[in-house]
């Protein structure tokens, strides 16, 4: 190959990688295309811890040798919550919420991204403790309460109003202990 | 799946090969980037380290978008240098993926070369980390989508003690300990890239860190300049109450993400597990059965004269000088060469590198070599004006398998890097006259340094050199790679016409002193 050409061909070709290089690092993408809007349910709870005692049956000790038989078997834990999300009247959410952690000893966590369309939705919401689990012959229940712990029921209602891609987010507010609509500020720090 | 890995591999080899060819042509073989590809990592990697030192002067953890927008509006630092280091670290991925792929599609990956295969993933992987924390640090709509997703997947994991989206629903602002951690990442995670650079190549010798000055800077000047004439993107600010519009993403770092989104996070992990585990194994899926697999070198001890050459040219630092079983006796050396056949590729430069013939992989030692070349002298008889064509099978414009010139005998070799230079002369003595080495462009030698030696013997007296008493006139070495036939048809031309001359010079030298002798007859 003639050198001229060569050393032309060859930096036009430098030329242009370099080009693409520049036009794939900042590719225009949506990651979402439809224009939908958001209910962002996020917050975290502290249910009661609940320390819950029972005498075993006769069939559990049985099963058991006989330097192994307790008297008493213990479970610890914090309460779940049951929420419940009406959207527009309509059930979104029904789910037993409970605490987080391997040993579930950690607060609850509530994490729902809700789609809806542009405009506006009546939302209504309950969190409620969930006290039922009594199955077993005679239980000795302790419950520990702390100053932080999130009441026993939470409600919201409330009709929110959204443009194309906005969210709103409904969290709890520790101050006044009740669930809150946040919508669109700027978050960044 | 291991008929399934070679049929991939065969493909990607070809595909590679034509493109290699291709930059051959415009930028010759010792500035074609492709070649260079392991080199040019290390390159990116040292432009990153020296522009992310500016970088962090200006970042602000408790304003990341707003620091980030302002160096990029300063016209005479901040924007190239910030475009320097988000166009390096593209390239970087391009480079090595492309280092992969080579190294996957010549079969250099298993064997010896498993620790190096494995350590190149770890790096493939942590390059991909840090890039995606780094974009992350600008905090910009995209910053946020990766964020975002990168909670996603790890909050199925039973690691963390509460979710980590959470900290990205809006309820408070994004707190600096999560710029902090994303810094502290982007920053620690080269400096374990150099140990495992380290450890990449610690299996090799000499290993080639840098490419040539030109095409290091030639890159560094066109990143550079696209810096300037193109900033490096940055997308509207991060808005966690609004679903993340159209901003520009970069591709090299976000590429998995419309296919992660897309998908549960559960089979986002099982699909990230399997790939890795895929790669993994490729050691294991490209190798060859047993009985087909190359046995390393091995030391005729009778032979070794302790010259230290074969352990001066072994490309993978497999052979030792140890004490001689023995010890030293009348022409006997102290020292023999020891191969230690679990770091031994069975590349057989050692076979070229020893001048008493006494080491190399079984079959392909200098005495196996003169064996073969005996017998094909035997069978071709070259004429005084035959050209013997020594061709590397997995190069040299693919003239290996024949090449249908009168004329011309071709004699295909596995490495033109193994070749003992007495084939060479044996060649000439027996009759050729000229002999043409085809190898392998020395960047793309599947031995490393194969050629590089080569030539130094042929022509530079490097030990095992070729004598002088053969004409080096009658000797062309010709580096083509598979697609490149035409360099070793143009080499043999020239050849060619250099014995044609020299043999016409010779009739003319005969004719001249037979006139001479008859006047010198008639004249007494």
């Amino acid at each position: 190959m003639n050198p001229t050409i060569r050393r032309t061909s060859g930096g036009a070709l430098a030329l242009v990688a370099i080009a693409a290089l520049g036009l794939l690092s900042g590719v225009p993408y949506t990651p979402d295309t439809a224009e939908y809007a958001v209910v962002r349910l996020a917050w975290r709870a502290r249910g009661a811890r609940v320390h819950r005692c029972r005498r075993p049956t006769a069939e559990e000790l049985a099963q058991l040798p006989p330097h192994m038989r307790p008297e008493e078997i213990c479970e610890r834990g914090i309460t779940p919550y049951r929420l419940r999300v009406a959207l527009d009247d309509a059930p979104a959410v029904d789910e037993l919420v409970r605490a987080g952690g391997a040993r579930g000893d950690r607060p609850l966590f509530v994490f729902h991204d809700l789609r809806v369309s542009p405009g506006a939705h009546r939302l209504m919401i309950t969190f409620e403790r969930e006290d039922a689990g009594r199955e077993h012959g005679d239980a000795d229940d302790t419950e520990s309460h702390d100053s932080r712990e999130t009441p026993r029921r939470l409600d919201f209602a409330d009709t929110v109003v959204l443009a194309p891609r906005d969210i709103a987010l409904v969290t709890y507010d520790y101050e006044r202990q009740r669930l809150v609509l946040l919508a669109a500020s700027d978050s960044g720090p | 799946m291991r008929r399934l890995t070679r049929a991939v591999q065969r493909a990607a080899w070809r595909a590679l090969t034509r493109a290699d060819a291709g930059l051959n042509r415009l930028y010759g073989w010792r500035y074609n980037p492709l070649y260079h590809s392991g080199a040019l990592v290390v390159a990116l990697f040292a432009v990153l380290l020296v522009t992310r030192i500016y970088l962090l002067f200006v970042y602000r953890l408790g304003a990341p978008y707003q620091s980030v927008a302002a160096l990029t509006a300063q016209p005479w630092l901040g924007r190239w240098i910030r475009g320097l280091h988000r166009y390096a670290s593209d390239a970087a991925v391009i480079a090595v993926a492309v280092h992969g792929l080579r190294m996957f599609t010549q079969g250099r990956s298993w064997g010896p070369r498993t620790l190096a295969w494995i350590t190149g993933l770890i790096l493939c992987f942590v390059t991909l980390i840090c890039g995606w924390t780094g974009l992350v640090m600008v905090w910009d709509g995209p910053a946020q989508v990766l964020a975002q997703e990168g909670a996603r997947l790890f909050d199925v994991l039973p690691v963390f003690a509460e979710p980590i989206s959470r900290a990205f629903v809006g309820e408070r602002p994004i707190p600096s300990a999560f710029f902090f951690l994303n810094l502290f990442v982007h920053i620690a995670l080269p400096i374990g890239l150099g140990l495992l650079v380290w450890l990449h190549v610690s299996r090799v010798a000499r290993p080639g860190l840098l490419p040539p000055r030109g095409l290091l800077w030639g890159t560094i000047v066109l990143l550079t300049l696209l810096g300037v004439v193109w900033p490096a993107p940055l997308g509207p600010p991060a808005n966690l109450f609004r679903v993340p519009g159209q901003a520009p993403y970069d591709v090299f770092y976000t590429f998995w993400l419309p296919l992660s989104r897309a998908l549960p996070a559960g089979v986002v992990w099982a699909l990230i597990v399997a790939g890795s585990v895929l790669l993994l194994l490729v050691p294991w899926l490209v190798r060859p059965a047993p009985v087909h697999r190359p046995a390393p070198s091995s030391v005729n001890e009778s032979l070794c004269t302790g010259c230290e050459q074969c352990y001066l040219d072994c490309p993978y630092e497999a052979i030792a000088m140890i004490a001689r079983p023995g010890g030293a006796s009348e022409g006997r050396s102290a020292l023999i060469a020891h191969v230690d056949p679990a770091l031994c590729v069975s590349c057989g430069i050692c076979s070229g590198s020893c001048a008493p013939m006494g080491v190399g992989p079984p079959g392909r030692t200098g005495r196996d070599q003169l064996s073969a070349v005996r017998a094909f002298v035997a069978a071709t008889h070259p004429g005084p004006r035959d050209v013997v064509v020594i061709a590397c099978d997995r190069g040299a414009g693919g003239v290996a398998g024949g090449l249908a010139v009168p004329g011309v005998h071709v004699w295909p070799v596995t490495c033109a890097g193994n070749l003992h230079t007495s084939v060479v002369e044996f060649l000439i003595r027996g009759g050729a006259g000229g002999v043409v080495v085809a190898s392998c462009p020395p960047r793309d030698c599947s031995n490393r340094e194969g050629p590089k030696w080569l030539e130094q013997r042929l022509y530079h007296e490097r030990e095992a050199e070729l004598q002088e008493r053969v004409d080096r006139r009658r000797v062309l070495l010709v580096h083509a790679g598979l697609y490149e036939r035409e360099l070793v048809v143009s080499a043999l031309e020239q050849l060619q016409a250099i014995i044609a001359s020299l043999e016409r010079a010779k009739g003319e030298a005969e004719f001249d002193l037979v006139r001479e002798c008859e006047m010198d007859t008639v004249g007494s």
